[in-house]
């Protein structure tokens, strides 16, 4: 039937192109309450139209399906993926150069003070050195003003920008997201809120990858466009961001940054080391947590075992009991 | 200390993948030529774009730690 054949190819084309349309298959409900053989060969016809117009405006869009997701990131094998394995320090402390020379300027990590790293990548004094370099807004005194003073290991990690405004205004609207908890998987959605020209696009991010394999994946792929893709201006290709298009231009670059104990800084290995430091940073408490958990797993194991056998002990009597039935005849 | 010019080794596990990622190469490539007369600025190849770098990412992945420090 003519109707069938239109529901069919429209059914093909919103597979083949991903878009759900809800409201043209009610109308297909409606279409094919009305009834008459004049008015279904229309109706299919209708539908066919707007299957095609649907196609199309998609096309016209730049990212392809896949382009929406990214690229999936690749597994690495993390030295801190084990049940028992604790974090790379050596890694955390060249991460945290990287940060500090590369990301800095232009992302916050407002949740992480400078006492957080002693005994992870520095010692105390190293860290109050640090923390002196910087200059923290405090007050106000006793004459209302407000001060700075060098900093104290007490004190958050500096702030590149005074607010979100002052962040995408220096960004071409675009806001370098804080990276305190970058690498732990978030809500369910996380939008990314993207300028390009004058249009906002809003991109649902569904976390189905590992965020600290896409971290590493987007700061070392950025490519060239495949072919007959065009970027929009002031926006840079990266596949494995949802879209293809990223505001942030490649920050990794063989030997931008030298290292205290020498390792050659290569991209990756950047990739790697910062990485491993966003990791600590989102999560410092792993390496207890770890421990506690195999503690604790073990202990209520055998808890388990000893109510098992307690449970059994204690039903024995009932499950050993017999019944006679005296049937009366 | 390693030698003056920092070679990334990703690029040369990258380049030592592209055998056993040739099919999907060659579809790209494929791809390409056959949009290069394209006029309507619609047609992309990121399918196969897509396919050819997730092949050579599942093979780069798990060797690229060991070459790192």
């Amino acid at each position: 039937m003519a109707a069938g054949r239109g529901i069919s190819q429209l059914l093909k084309k919103q597979f083949q192109f991903g878009s759900l349309f809800p409201s043209v298959l009610s109308s297909v409900k409606q279409q094919e309450a009305i009834g008459s053989a004049g008015m279904k060969s229309f109706g299919a016809l209708a539908l066919l139209g707007i299957g095609i117009s649907g196609a199309l405006s998609f096309a016209s869009f730049a990212s392809a399906d896949e382009a929406e997701h990214g690229l999936p990131a690749p597994s690495y094998p993390w030295p801190h993926d084990g049940i028992l394995s604790s974090y790379d320090h050596a890694s955390i402390r060249r991460g945290h150069q990287v940060y500090q020379q590369v990301c800095a300027s232009c992302h916050s990590m407002s949740l992480i003070s400078y006492r957080d790293i002693v005994g992870v990548a520095y010692t105390e004094e190293e860290t109050k050195a640090m923390a002196v370099e910087i200059e923290v807004v405090d007050g106000p005194n006793d004459e209302g003003e407000m001060f700075t003073h060098p900093g104290k290991l007490s004190d958050r990690f500096p702030q590149p920008y005074q607010n979100e405004q002052a962040a995408r205004f220096a960004n071409g609207g675009a806001y370098p997201p804080d990276l305190s908890l970058i690498t732990k998987v978030p809500l369910l959605l996380l939008c990314i809120l993207v300028n390009c020209n004058f249009v906002k696009l809003s991109i649902p991010f569904l976390g189905t990858t590992q965020w600290p394999e896409l971290c590493v994946a987007l700061l070392t792929g950025y490519r060239d466009p495949p072919a007959g893709v065009m970027i929009c201006e002031g926006l840079h290709h990266n596949p494995y961001f949802p879209g293809g298009a990223i505001a942030m231009p490649k920050m990794l670059i063989d030997g931008a940054v030298e290292y205290e104990d020498g390792t050659p800084a290569t991209e990756s290995q950047m990739g790697k080391d910062v990485v491993t430091f966003l990791s600590w940073a989102a999560e410092p408490e792993m390496e207890e947590r770890k421990l506690m958990g195999f503690k604790w797993i073990f202990v209520l194991s055998l808890a388990l075992l000893q109510a098992a056998y307690y449970r059994r002990l204690k039903w024995s009597v009932f499950k050993s009991r017999k019944l006679v039935v005296d049937v009366v005849n | 200390m390693a030698d003056e010019e920092v070679v990334d080794p990703k690029q040369y596990l990258e380049e030592s993948c592209k055998p056993k990622c040739v099919r999907p190469l060659r579809a790209y490539q494929a791809c390409v030529e056959r949009i290069k007369k394209d006029e309507t600025g619609q047609k992309h190849c990121t399918g196969q774009y897509f396919d050819y770098w997730s092949c050579i990412d599942q093979c780069v992945a798990p060797k690229l730690f060991e070459k790192l420090k």
